[in-house]
């Protein structure tokens, strides 16, 4: 369904940004302005990324970013409740939004002739966001019914949440994204007031329409409705810093499930950090394609798991790298575990071949341009690479950097993050439900 | 009715979609009964092969449900010279993607790969469709995988919802009352040599349609798919079905599928519907978009909007080439079962005795239309998607190149008419995953005839009613 609360983001690394055209802008206000024109179909994409989201959050208010994600498609001044779905719909549009630990992205696809609607639309929330009590209690039930999807009824969602939680002691990304159960009932309106004018200012913003539409059309219709909203105060910076770890954190969770699942993840830099692009390799490596080294043994020589990915969410502050495994029925995780950590260790102690890495770049290439092939995935990457790498450009250099990555860069940073004392380990154990018990 | 404010000045003088349109391809009949079809279109540096042989779920039978996706994912674990490993090691080398399937009407296989690679891609392909070898420990792998996969379905409510529902709506017999996948029951059933015998059978030149599109160059690529081809025997044509019906119910029926940890419930009510070729699919496909087809429609704007009931309400029109279901899906706390069904019905009942007005009617048309170069005719694979398609019910061009002209068509009242004959006409029939100590009792008024089933129970067949 739309507006997915807990998007996944993994950073798509490769090949040259195939000769895409971007212009830019900034507003008075400080909003920046991303352009890239494509006249392929007659339909554009216009992506809003707020830099705000569960880590500007605190105890207490936890998943409030998430939930006022929602509560930004409830009503504005101009708008009432339910016209923002209403009249973009019927102007050919459709929508959705997603909330990370670092942003909170508005995104809107829709035919051309819509693009002075949607900034309309746009303009009238971000300046004058109504609060209507009914509305918030409403909107409550939807993200606990959400929260009871994608983390209650879902093994992977339960065991994810426990062992982030476990990873981090002092840092923001220790709580959920979507928030603790007992924060979600209890977000006052004061809260919600205090979030938006935290995280809503025009210079808290980045805007990029991709599509059929030219620059100077959108920076007309960008300097007519979202010029006049003033600048405000960013949200203060995120000043905790995660201390090191100083040994394994284990978890285990026991719950009904068919079969076992694992999760094992490490400390790793920020996105911005020059390891970046090795740990993307190293992940290829690891686990793209059925040639890769864990999925080969794990699922198919030694039948241990089911399936297996990695991968680190795009971020600002320092994240983790994590591994999930769904165990295969009959296996014990410790066997699964051990193997993990033997793979891990091979690419320390011994490095990757040559075939490996060619290999790899390859796969990252075509994985990049899969991510160019539409208006919305250009909108996103674009959008990505300005707020975690800190420029667009770099998209266009990509390809150059990720040439520049080399087997012992590989076989250091699989050195370097994925020890003992960095990781934190969860391991799902089925269990028969006690009689009404659950909840 | 909902009541709307109208606010529309700027959309309404904005909308003015023109048509778009299939971008020009060729399409040319082999001499082994094959298909291929080629289209040119660069916008990044891939290429899309995608090979659909005719068949696919309803050509199974019930004991051997799964077998197109079995065969065809055992065509990737072994294929001419190469063991499996091989296989997987060249085809990643290549930073090519190959993914495999089936659905009620083919099996599938779809290798995407970086122009500068089609020759050794192609090298790869060629082998996978003609010379897979089949080896036996391959074969014990793969189908004990598949087997624990399906048992891991069940740990996701609205998964399992989904894999119960065909034998549920379609009842024993029907050629689409089985997961596409099959289950562990049938999947047992299968050995190497059922495999080799259905690759021999079904994978053949008369039952093959091909289509390479994106950044190709029609004179190069042409022949060397010609070649590809017609390594294929001509064998003999999968003989479609006959049009069979799902059966008639004269009752409401209520399945519970017990998951006593599960603390919402997931459900589905559904009706028999219409086929992909059905004269009422444009009419159907406005209707469904305002009842349950988008974030405004009425399921959603009632169970999510208004009550604040679920995270999403949705309903959607099967278009297969028998006749398929129209249904209603969504989950909810299992405290609020009863008023999200019952509100569902509500929802149902006012489309049903109230109908949609001008103004729905123009908003569904614009959002069909705003959405349908993006969603159908932006990408090469998707472009590929629809031709395969259209070979594979017969459907020629005027399907996407006039689709906004019978849109415009549709009068409101021919559209209240459609929704009238479909939605709800026939009993009702509700499929329910969720924990059948709490919310047993309280369902029981949808269908007197009710039966409870545990998840845990192998397989995804239900009792008989």
């Amino acid at each position: 369904m739309l507006r997915l609360g807990l998007a996944v983001l993994l950073t798509a690394l490769g090949a040259a940004g195939s000769g895409m055209k971007v212009t830019t802008h900034t507003l008075d206000n400080g909003m920046r302005i991303l352009v890239h024109e494509d006249h392929d179909v007659p339909n554009a994409a216009m992506y809003l990324f707020y830099t705000v989201g569960s880590r500007n959050e605190r105890p207490g208010i936890t998943g409030i970013s998430h939930y006022f994600e929602h509560m930004m498609f409830n009503g504005a001044k101009k708008y009432g409740p339910k016209q923002f779905d209403i009249v973009m719909e019927r102007a050919g549009g459709r929508n959705n939004a997603y909330t990370s630990r670092d942003i909170t992205a508005y995104t809107n696809w829709f035919p051309n002739t819509a693009l002075e609607q949607i900034f309309d639309l746009e303009a009238d929330r971000i300046h004058d966001l109504a609060f209507d009590p009914q509305i918030v209690e409403s909107e409550r039930g939807v993200v606990i019914s959400e929260r009871r999807m994608a983390v209650d009824n879902n093994p992977f969602g339960t065991l994810y949440e426990q062992v982030n939680a476990a990873a981090y002691l002092a840092h923001p990304y220790s709580w959920p994204v979507i928030g603790w159960a007992s924060d979600i009932a209890a977000y006052s309106m004061d809260d919600l007031k205090a979030h938006f004018k935290m995280g809503y200012a025009p210079n808290n913003c980045l805007l990029v329409v991709t599509g059929a539409v030219t620059h100077d059309e959108v920076v007309r219709l960008a300097k007519k409705y979202l010029e006049p909203i003033p600048r405000q105060d960013p949200p203060p910076p995120v000043r905790t810093v995660e201390p090191p770890q100083l040994g394994e954190r284990r978890v285990v969770v026991k719950r009904a499930a068919q079969l076992p699942l694992m999760i094992v993840s490490y400390h790793v830099p920020a996105t911005r950090h020059a390891d970046n692009a090795a740990l993307e390799m190293l992940e290829t490596v690891l686990t793209s394609g059925r040639s890769s080294r864990l999925y080969r043994r794990l699922v198919e020589q030694e039948q241990l798991v089911l399936s297996i990915n990695a991968g680190q969410q795009l971020a600002l502050d320092p994240t983790q790298f994590l591994f999930s495994m769904q165990v295969r029925s009959g296996v014990e995780p410790s066997k699964v575990e051990a193997a993990l950590y033997e793979e891990l260790g091979k690419v320390a102690k011994e490095g990757i071949t040559p075939t490996e890495l060619a290999k790899a770049k390859n796969q990252q290439i075509a994985g990049f341009y899969r991510s160019l092939k539409t208006i919305a995935g250009k909108a996103n990457l674009l959008g990505q690479f300005e707020i975690y790498h800190g420029d667009h450009r770099k998209l266009f250099t990509a390809v150059e950097e990720l040439e520049k990555v080399t087997a012992a860069d590989i076989q250091r940073v699989a050195g370097a993050y994925f020890g003992e004392k960095n990781r934190t380990v969860g391991t799902l154990i089925p269990e028969m439900p006690q009689k009404g018990g659950a909840e | 009715m909902t009541p709307r404010l109208l606010v529309f000045t700027l959309a309404a003088a904005a909308i003015m979609s023109a048509q778009v349109k299939l971008p020009p391809y060729s399409k040319k009949a082999l001499p082994n009964g094959a298909t291929l079809i080629l289209l040119n279109k660069p916008d990044v540096p891939l290429v899309t092969v995608r090979a659909l042989f005719r068949g696919g779920a309803e050509a199974e039978s019930a004991a051997q449900a799964g077998i197109n996706a079995l065969t065809v994912e055992l065509m990737r674990r072994g294929a001419g010279a190469r063991p499996a490993e091989e296989f997987a090691e060249a085809l990643d080398a290549l930073g090519a993607s190959l993914n495999t399937g089936a659905n009620r009407q083919f099996s599938f296989a779809s290798v995407e790969f970086l122009t500068r690679t089609q020759s050794e891609a192609l090298a790869l392909f060629g082998d996978f469709l003609a010379r897979p070898t089949f080896p036996e420990d391959e074969f014990k792998k793969a189908l004990a995988q598949r087997i624990d996969a399906s048992k891991a379905a069940k740990d996701n409510p609205g998964a399992a919802l989904a894999l119960f529902f065909p034998s549920f709506f379609y009842g024993p017999g029907h050629p689409y009352a089985r997961p596409s996948n099959g289950d562990e029951l049938s999947l047992a059933n299968l050995t190497r040599q059922s495999l080799v015998d259905w690759h021999k059978r079904m994978f053949v030149g008369r039952n093959l349609i091909l289509i390479a599109a994106g950044d190709i160059d029609e004179k190069t690529l042409g022949p060397r798919l010609e070649k590809l081809a017609s390594a294929l025997p001509a064998g003999e044509a999968y003989q479609w079905r006959q049009s069979v019906a799902p059966p008639e119910r004269k009752q409401p029926r209520l399945l519970l599928i017990d998951k006593p940890d599960a603390t919402q419930t997931y459900f589905m009510v559904a009706t028999p519907g219409i086929d992909r070729t059905h004269p009422d699919r444009t009419q159907l496909e406005i209707v469904n978009t305002l009842f349950g087809g988008r974030f405004t429609s009425m399921l959603n704007d009632e169970l999510r909007v208004n009550s604040g009931l679920t995270y999403g309400a949705r309903s959607s029109v099967d278009e297969d080439r028998l006749t398929g279901a129209i249904s209603i899906s969504t989950f909810t706390p299992a405290e609020t079962t009863v008023k999200a069904i019952d509100l569902a019905l509500e929802v149902l009942n006012r489309l049903r005795t109230q109908g949609i007005d001008t103004e729905q009617l123009l908003s569904a048309r614009n959002y069909i239309k705003g959405g349908f170069p993006t969603q159908n005719l932006e990408t090469a694979d998707q472009v590929a998607g629809i031709l395969g398609e259209l070979e594979i019910f017969g459907l020629n061009k005027g399907e996407i190149d006039d689709y906004f002209s019978r849109l415009d068509a549709a009068t409101l009242e021919q559209v209240n008419a459609t929704a009238k004959k479909w939605y709800g006409a026939a009993p009702l029939q509700f499929l329910l995953v969720g924990n059948a100590e709490k919310i047993r009792e309280d369902v029981k008024k949808y269908a007197p005839n009710m039966k409870v089933r545990s998840i845990k129970e192998p397989g995804f067949g239900v009792p008989a009613f």
